[in-house]
């Protein structure tokens, strides 16, 4: 049974359908995204609203780089896993990979189809929490400096790659354990408690360049706000960043070929 | 379903004509030192239903998954279609449909959104025969319902429908009756005869419901312990190798009289109204009539007796048991 173009597509097109579906999974990446920006930013309007003196305006500079944090290194690799873990284990679950697997189409194109319609569910989401927060930036900017082009266009670079990252990381996982409850479980503590203090140990030295959230925070754009990057050679970023994006993947491929349907 | 009948009409002779729908040879599965399935062999002619009938834990299952390539086996050779599997699956799944335990779908999804994307993993031409496929098992008023509303029955058939998407030659149903109320069995019985008698296509069906393998098939064996105990077809396998015959006359007491110490005779009782009698010879069932008629009796039925398949299946799997 060859794999051509039109297949690809459809399969890719078939794994998009039923992520896109799973409504619950995407209201809640949504919503955790969304919620703690419209809280904080909510938060500044009131509190420019009571106090214009002592509080500047919510939007301007500060409030897109608390945006980025957000989207890049905290709430939107969240949603990332959400959507990466449904992805690699949704089939496993529903008990659908076994009629998949019974159609004889090769196990390695069941699995590649999952990557792209992940990403695609992930990116989507990101751009549009990313577009609600940028209009914010500006719309409650008051006199506040905003970012320039350019800036944004590195941010929706570098959060596409934050998040996709993520993504495919925890279909990986997932694919992996087949297991979606375990790798959210996992792939959250390890981002979002586990990594940071690890990324703040200093007595790691470079060691620390080896972690994702590194080299993240290496190539996040300016303005920056929240922990500092750990200075690194680009070289050393785009090897971590592939090594990342291959190795639990390819680990995940594996068990999807060895896994008994 | 013109759909369907036109493109069984126009099939492709490439894997048609290379032998039985599937071939098994001294097949094994051991799980440890456990033995799943031990030396079966089996032939599924082209064109029947045919049962894979024995109860839970017989084997059944097991023996599909191998058949199927889902799980390899220890031992053995297997073919579907007239290629080897596990070396030729791909091609061979190609034209196979299968439902392995039960059928399981994206419950979030629709019918027609979740054959939709079981059409798009088997290839782009499938697409056109999902609208044809839910019509033929009678879902076509309820594809736009999510598959979490629909019952079990429906779920079956969605998974038939499933299968009917590659237009297979060959439909492997792994206990497509279980759970079934006995309307949902009797959709799915005249289903799979419409299968094989409208559209010759050759179902092969694992069940532990030996009246509805009886109604439903051509062609069964049985497993009994990961072993074939019996094959054949289903008159072969109820017919009653000792020849015993039923009687029914005007008066039951006076034929016992007369049959009494029968030399043709070798067993001889009445039983609800009628006489019940193993012959010597299943030919001389005439000379019985011809007895009974000549002594002014009527006889208003005379045949062989027909046990079903559940007492076969009883009789040979307590025979098995004793010998162990």
């Amino acid at each position: 049974m060859k794999l051509d173009l039109i297949t690809a597509k459809e399969m890719i097109g078939a794994d998009l359908l039923r992520l896109r579906k799973k409504r619950g999974m995407i209201a809640l990446a949504l919503a955790v995204m969304l919620v703690p920006l419209v809280i904080m930013t909510g938060y500044d309007v009131v509190k420019h609203a009571s106090d214009p003196g002592q509080y500047p305006p919510a939007g301007g500079l500060n409030n897109y780089g608390r945006l980025l944090d957000l989207l890049g290194v905290f709430m939107g690799p969240v949603a990332a896993v959400l959507i990466g873990a449904e992805a690699g284990a949704g089939d496993l679950a529903a008990g659908v990979f076994r009629d998949n697997v019974l159609t004889g189409r090769s196990r390695l194109a069941l699995f590649l189809s999952r990557i792209p319609a992940a990403v695609a569910v992930t990116l989507s989401l990101t751009a549009l929490a990313f577009a609600i927060g940028v209009a914010a930036t500006f719309g409650l900017a008051g006199g506040l400096a905003t970012p320039s082009l350019s800036v944004i266009l590195e941010s929706v670079a570098w959060l596409a790659l934050a998040n996709s990252v993520l993504c495919v990381i925890a279909l990986g996982l997932a694919s992996l354990t087949g297991s979606r409850p375990g790798t959210i479980t996992a792939l959250i503590a390890w981002e979002l408690v586990l990594s940071p203090l690890v990324v703040q140990a200093t007595s790691l030295g470079t060691l620390r360049r080896g972690l994702l959230d590194s080299v993240l925070l290496f190539l996040k754009p300016g303005p920056l706000t929240g922990p500092p990057g750990i200075p690194m050679p680009v070289a050393v970023a785009v090897v971590v960043t592939i090594g990342w994006l291959l190795v639990l993947p390819a680990l995940g491929a594996w068990r999807m070929q060895t896994r008994d349907a | 379903m013109e759909t369907t009948h036109a493109s069984q009409a126009d099939r492709r002779p490439a894997l048609g004509d290379l032998g039985p729908a599937v071939e098994i040879e001294e097949l094994t599965k051991r799980f440890g030192d456990r033995i799943a399935v031990d030396d079966v062999s089996l032939t599924v002619p082209r064109g029947v239903a045919y049962g894979f009938l024995g109860h839970n834990g017989a084997g059944k299952t097991t023996m599909i998954r191998v058949l199927l390539g889902l799980t390899r086996a220890s031992g053995g050779h297997a073919s579907l279609l007239g290629l080897p599997v596990p070396e030729q699956r791909a091609r061979a799944l190609a034209r196979v449909g299968a439902i392995v335990e039960e059928p399981s779908f994206y419950p979030h999804l629709t019918g027609h959104e979740n054959l939709k994307i079981a059409a798009a993993v088997r290839g782009p031409e499938t697409r056109q025969r999902i609208d044809g496929a839910l019509e033929r098992v009678g879902l076509d008023r309820r594809s736009r319902d999510r598959v979490g509303t629909y019952s079990l029955g429906m779920r079956q058939r969605l998974g038939v429908a499933r299968c009917l998407l590659s237009d297979p030659e060959l439909l492997i149903l792994d206990e497509p009756m279980n759970g079934l109320d006995p309307g949902g069995m009797l959709d799915v019985r005249r289903m799979i005869r419409a299968l094989v008698d409208d559209e010759g296509r050759t179902v092969f069906l694992s069940s532990h419901l030996l009246d509805e393998v009886e109604k439903t098939c051509d062609v069964a064996a049985i497993i009994d312990g990961g072993r074939v105990i019996a094959e054949g077809s289903i008159e072969e396998l109820v017919a009653d190798e000792a020849g015993e015959l039923v009687v029914e006359c005007d008066d039951a007491d006076r034929a016992l009289a007369l049959l009494a110490g029968d030399p043709a005779v070798r067993e001889l009782r009445a039983e609800h109204g009628a006489l019940r009698m193993k012959l010597l010879a299943r030919d001389q069932a005439g000379e019985i009539n011809s007895r009974l008629v000549a002594a002014g009796l009527v006889v208003s039925r005379l045949e062989p007796a027909r046990r079903s398949l559940e007492d076969r299946f009883l009789e040979m799997t307590t025979r098995l048991e004793v010998a162990a």
